[in-house]
């Protein structure tokens, strides 16, 4: 089994999951998952001012406002931030989530990757999940490939 | 009763921690706690060391998994089965809840006021809420330093709000322990009350967080007694009267332990503010000093459907509470209490 996806995000696209599901046909050794996004950070000032201000305002007292637009550095630079989680025929085999915008995880028979689950990489219905927590750039890049140990490392 | 140190929110590797759960652990030891609840973001994989971290440390590993989610940050402890935090909708958290529930766990707000995204995602509690009672807990106090923090004060008074309106519903502290670092800010500690101590200690751990024994602190462990003809009620706990004895005064004893993590933690020396508060805001208030011992109270409780206590005084040049119990609750007062 070997699969990749090349696919393009905005910020509307953000609080949505996108599921990418597979089939592995023959039990296999391992699975792997490599996946990358780009950019990170938005690094345009301005743009992360105005999301901060709506932000604050949406979220902070009125009496804090102030302050908190004072202090908004703090949560420069703004990140986009897309998880990964991963599903078996059986159910959930865990998820990776953390800022680092390129993965390169696993999972097998009795190791796996920090937060997926160890288990047999059975023949069934796979599915990898790529949860859009925050997309503040107006372009999010991404590329997911996702093999078995059997095929070559694309 | 046991009362238990316990710290409820942490992570480790296994979502964005930078630490494992056995250097979690230890570190949790190393500040006099007993017991931590594992909440990895959306993920229960740290769990595979848990065994070897609780012989390593001594430390009781609570399993739990915090539901970070694009509205709101869920966390749940005790569940023995995955529930999906991916389906989770703006308006349909109580599904979710009701997993959590079949499973044998219990669910709270975390950080409910915390800015939301794209600050800290998903951290700004924005699910529709049906029904209070549902949920088993709000963390109240998140972070280090807690009683000061704006967002806290309005989790504290959420709390409150909702005691108010007759909901049952615990509160309790987090760290969102992400790392071992040194600080010097004050950490707060949520007791749980074990009634049983010959129960499973995950499950009875479990059970104080669902029937709201608990107590939090800063400093010396706080709790609260009621009487009710002889017999005690503690934190969690409901005093039942007939209504024609709600007028009667009700004897509360609040009891303050400061030898608990000795040395793990300081306050400058000072006579403390020792408060019984209810629906009706503070009944009574009493200066104590830093010394174990008990106050007994004897309140005009009529009106009130609910009382704990607080203990109030000076943390880092700044006046502020110092301790919080969980509520007893009062049935047949003048204004009638919920019965669930």
């Amino acid at each position: 089994m070997r699969m990749e996806i090349v696919n393009e995000v905005g910020p509307s696209d953000a609080r949505t999951h996108l599921r990418y599901p597979f089939e592995i046909r023959e039990p296999s050794a391992a699975l792997h998952i490599r996946f990358a996004y780009a950019p990170k950070t938005l690094e345009d000032r301005e743009s992360a001012r105005r999301l901060m201000e709506q932000s604050i305002a949406q979220y902070v007292t009125p009496e804090q406002r102030e302050r908190a637009l004072e202090n908004v550095e703090r949560y420069y630079p703004l990140k986009n931030l897309i998880t990964i989680s991963v599903d078996d025929a059986q159910g959930y085999r865990g998820a990776c989530h953390r800022q680092d915008p390129e993965q390169l995880l696993f999972l097998s028979e009795r190791e796996a990757s920090p937060g997926l689950y160890p288990g047999p990489i059975a023949p069934g219905q796979w599915c990898v999940t790529l949860s859009l927590h925050a997309v503040v750039t107006a372009k999010c890049g991404y590329k997911l490939e996702i093999w078995t140990e059997e095929e070559t490392q694309p | 009763m046991k009362w238990v140190a316990s710290e409820l929110h942490t992570h480790t590797y296994h979502s964005d921690g930078g630490q494992s759960l056995s250097e979690l652990a230890a570190g949790a030891a190393a500040l006099g706690y007993a017991c931590i609840a594992l909440t990895d973001h959306n993920t229960m994989a740290g769990l595979r060391e848990r065994e070897e971290a609780e012989r390593e440390t001594g430390i009781r590993i609570l399993p739990g998994m915090e539901w970070t989610t694009f509205y709101g940050h869920m966390v749940t402890i005790g569940a023995r089965t995955f529930a999906d935090w991916r389906k989770a909708h703006p308006r349909r958290i109580h599904e979710g809840v009701a997993e959590v529930h079949r499973h044998g766990g219990v669910a709270g707000l975390a950080h409910p006021f915390r800015i939301g995204s794209p600050a800290c995602t998903g951290c700004f509690w924005e699910y529709e809420i049906a029904d209070w009672n549902d949920f088993d807990y709000i963390e109240v106090w998140s972070g280090t330093w807690a009683p000061i923090k704006t967002d806290n004060a309005r989790a504290f008074a959420l709390w409150t709000e909702r005691l108010n309106a007759g909901d049952r519903i615990a509160a309790t502290s987090g760290r969102d322990w992400h790392r071992q670092e040194d600080t010097d800010e004050p950490l707060s500690v949520t007791y749980l009350g074990l009634a049983d101590e010959e129960a499973p200690f995950a499950d009875e751990a479990v059970r104080a967080l669902r029937e709201g024994r608990v107590s939090v602190t800063i400093g010396p462990l706080l709790t609260l007694e009621a009487e009710l003809e002889g017999r005690k009620i503690g934190i969690g706990g409901v005093v039942a009267r007939a209504a024609a004895e709600a007028s009667h005064p009700l004897a509360v004893t609040a009891s303050l332990r400061f030898g608990d993590r000795e040395g793990r933690w300081t306050l400058p020396a000072q006579i403390y503010s020792l408060r019984i508060v209810g629906s009706g805001g503070v009944l009574a208030e009493r200066p104590v000093g830093a010394a174990d011992g008990d106050s007994r109270f004897e309140l005009d409780a009529g009106g009130e459907t609910w009382l704990r206590a607080e203990l109030w005084g000076v943390a880092r040049d700044a006046r502020t509470m110092i301790a919080f119990t969980n509520a007893i609750y009062l049935e047949g007062a003048e204004q009638g209490g919920d019965t669930p």
